[in-house]
């Protein structure tokens, strides 16, 4: 069983936690990082127009220790319940997914946990990925329907 | 001002009212700043100039309350 | 056995969120493959756009309603977080008091000058301002601002006596100059290129200049002034776009056995006012056999008219008179949002960056998956 092996290697991390350094401010001024997608500016004002630089990001998504292909458990750091929650209804709309659930463990960490199990012929991997696209076709899905309707709304509203 | 210096105020020992313990000199602030200390007046907010020694009254209204300026220092804070 | 495909009816059926006198049934979404046997229910971006649909019903610059239709409540509840709490906007981050010798205290002061919500034009707030991020060595903060993250504003009044004033006037705004200081006394210093972006009607500006910030009476003075960042709601409510952004799910009535005369008026009190209108029996109600509407011709019935006005109270479920009659529910795929602006932004453009954010949120972390991988 799988999630029983997570568990066994688990003990050496969970006693890591209690350093103190790592506990979060009040101010967090490090974990802004998640919503600073654009934030590329050094010291040069110039660098302000174009903006291909993308500064090196940081791993935010990890594989939890006793995974195997199909039956997987992914952290992400700096995720929330909003993010969470709809990626695990994708996943599960996926046939190829036995089992998708997510957890946030713990509401003073900024981490949430997504477990993928998968039938054989896929991995949890592909399952993340697959999720992942679909989340944003579905986006895409809803802008357009969304711009489309303000469009006839604004027609009806000015007759 | 030293460890030594300091005495515990303490209330059983005699002394009453000001001057219960012995602290260091006091510090001459009208000297320092031109002999006059400003405050605000109590009652008619005017700004009252105190020399040392001087009465605690505002000069225009007669009001026996006066507060410290505040200080001219900019104080940062964070809107939260 | 071979397997039915569900009727119309049945699919119907599965939307609703049942709504009983003490209980509610039917409550988690089922449409997932595996749920019902031989039955698809896979995602298919097809289908969805087949099934999806968004109706207007206000549209104005702070506020804003509309309906998602055919969509998850995990969806639905992202687009709702993320314009709460992810969306960015511009407001007061740090002040900086010269002077401050009225009653109210400086961190209280400093607190409510952060909650003032401001606007300005919109190229400018969306695209030229980036983020301000607190440099790690605490003493280059001074070099860490620029005209594309800072905005600086600032805020002198002194309170004085108005000369002007009648001899037996009490109220204390015309006794005295300044007696209230008011958002709009905020005043916007442009540095660099923000006076490019920010001039004229498009200049940083309260969204109200009739705020109240602070009373004064004569000789006190607040001096300050102060830097505004972009920020998000999850860091400070201060940064949150919206006043409310909310939903709702779609109240279902069903009436299943006529209502009628009396009984159908103290059915429509029973409701906010236009839910339930009240119908003749026409005739050809009445000649409808089973309807229960036999004989009753020209009788008045009682017939839904607007369920989206319902509160869902269920005081109708309270009388015996109505016993088995009628049936309430909600529909599980039908969002009706309540989005209103705080200013910054345009209530509908709020949700639309609520999209773009959650794609670009999944983009992101697809990238990071890639890389994990390798």
């Amino acid at each position: 069983m799988p999630r029983a092996k997570a568990r066994k290697e688990e003990p050496a991390e969970a006693g890591s936690d209690i350093v103190m350094d790592e506990a979060p401010t009040s101010h967090q001024p490090e974990s802004r990082d998640d919503m600073s997608v654009d934030q590329d500016e050094d010291d040069e004002v110039e660098a302000e127009d174009d903006e291909v630089e993308e500064e090196e990001e940081v791993q935010r998504v990890r594989l939890l220790p006793g995974s195997t292909p199909t039956a997987a458990s992914f952290e992400f750091l700096n995720e929330s319940h909003t993010l969470g929650n709809a990626l695990r209804y994708i996943i599960m709309k996926n046939p190829d997914v036995e089992f998708c659930a997510y957890a946030i463990p713990h509401p003073s960490e900024a981490k949430m946990n997504v477990r993928i199990q998968t039938f054989e012929g896929t991995t949890a991997i592909q399952a993340l990925e697959k999720g992942l696209r679909d989340l944003q076709d579905l986006c895409d899905v809803v802008s357009d329907k969304f711009i489309e309707a303000r469009e006839k709304f604004a027609a009806t509203a000015s007759s | 001002m030293s460890r030594e210096q300091y005495q515990v105020p303490t209330t059983g020992s005699g002394n009453t009212g000001g001057g219960a313990f012995s602290a260091p000199a006091p510090r001459d602030y009208a000297g320092e700043s031109g002999g006059v200390m400003y405050y605000m007046c109590g009652d008619c907010a005017v700004r009252v100039p105190l020399e040392k020694g001087a009465p605690i009254r505002c000069q225009k209204c007669g009001a026996r309350v006066l507060y410290k300026e505040r200080t001219k220092r900019m104080v940062q804070f964070e809107a939260r | 056995m071979p397997h039915k495909p569900p009727t119309q009816e049945e699919l119907e059926r599965r939307k609703i969120v049942g709504i009983h006198g003490e209980t509610i049934t039917d409550v988690t979404s089922t449409d997932f493959p595996g749920h019902y046997p031989g039955e698809e229910h896979s995602w298919d971006i097809d289908a969805f756009r087949r099934g999806f649909s968004v109706e207007f019903h206000q549209n104005d610059p702070y506020e804003a309603s509309f309906s998602l239709i055919g969509c998850d409540a995990s969806i639905a509840n992202a687009f709702r977080r993320i314009m709460i709490a992810d969306i960015p906007t511009l407001a007061i981050e740090t002040v900086f008091i010269n002077n401050n010798t009225s009653v109210i205290q400086d961190e209280v002061l400093s607190h409510r000058l952060g909650l003032i919500p401001f606007k300005g034009g919109h190229e400018g707030l969306h695209n030229f301002l980036k983020w301000w991020r607190k440099p790690a060595d605490e003493s280059q903060i001074n070099n860490s601002y620029y005209d594309f993250n800072t905005v600086s504003l600032r805020l002198e009044v002194k309170c004085e006596h108005n000369d002007a004033a009648a001899p037996n006037e009490t109220d204390p705004t015309k006794l005295y100059k300044h007696a209230h200081v008011y958002a709009r006394d905020i005043e916007f210093c442009p540095v660099g290129r923000q006076d490019r972006y920010f001039s004229g009607a498009d200049a940083i500006a309260p969204v109200n200049s009739d705020i109240l910030i602070a009373k004064l009476r004569p000789g006190q003075e607040i001096s300050l002034s102060m830097h505004m960042h972009k920020g998000v709601g999850s860091d400070h409510a201060k940064f949150s776009p919206v006043a409310t952004a909310s939903y709702r799910l779609m109240p279902v009535i069903r009436i299943e056995r006529p209502i009628l005369g009396a009984d159908a008026e103290k059915f429509a009190r029973c409701f906010p006012r236009g839910v339930i209108a009240l119908d003749k029996v026409t005739k050809e109600d009445a000649a409808q056999r089973g309807s229960g509407y036999e004989g009753h011709e020209g009788e008045v019935k009682a017939v839904v008219a607007d369920p989206m006005r319902d509160t869902v109270s269920r005081e109708c479920l309270r009388h015996p008179e109505f016993k088995d009659k009628v049936k309430l529910g909600r529909r599980r795929d039908h969002f009706i949002y309540l989005v209103e602006s705080t200013g910054q932004w345009e209530s509908d453009a709020i949700f639309l960056e609520a999209v773009a954010h959650l794609k670009k949120r999944a983009q992101d972390l697809e990238k990071q998956v890639v890389n994990m991988v390798r």
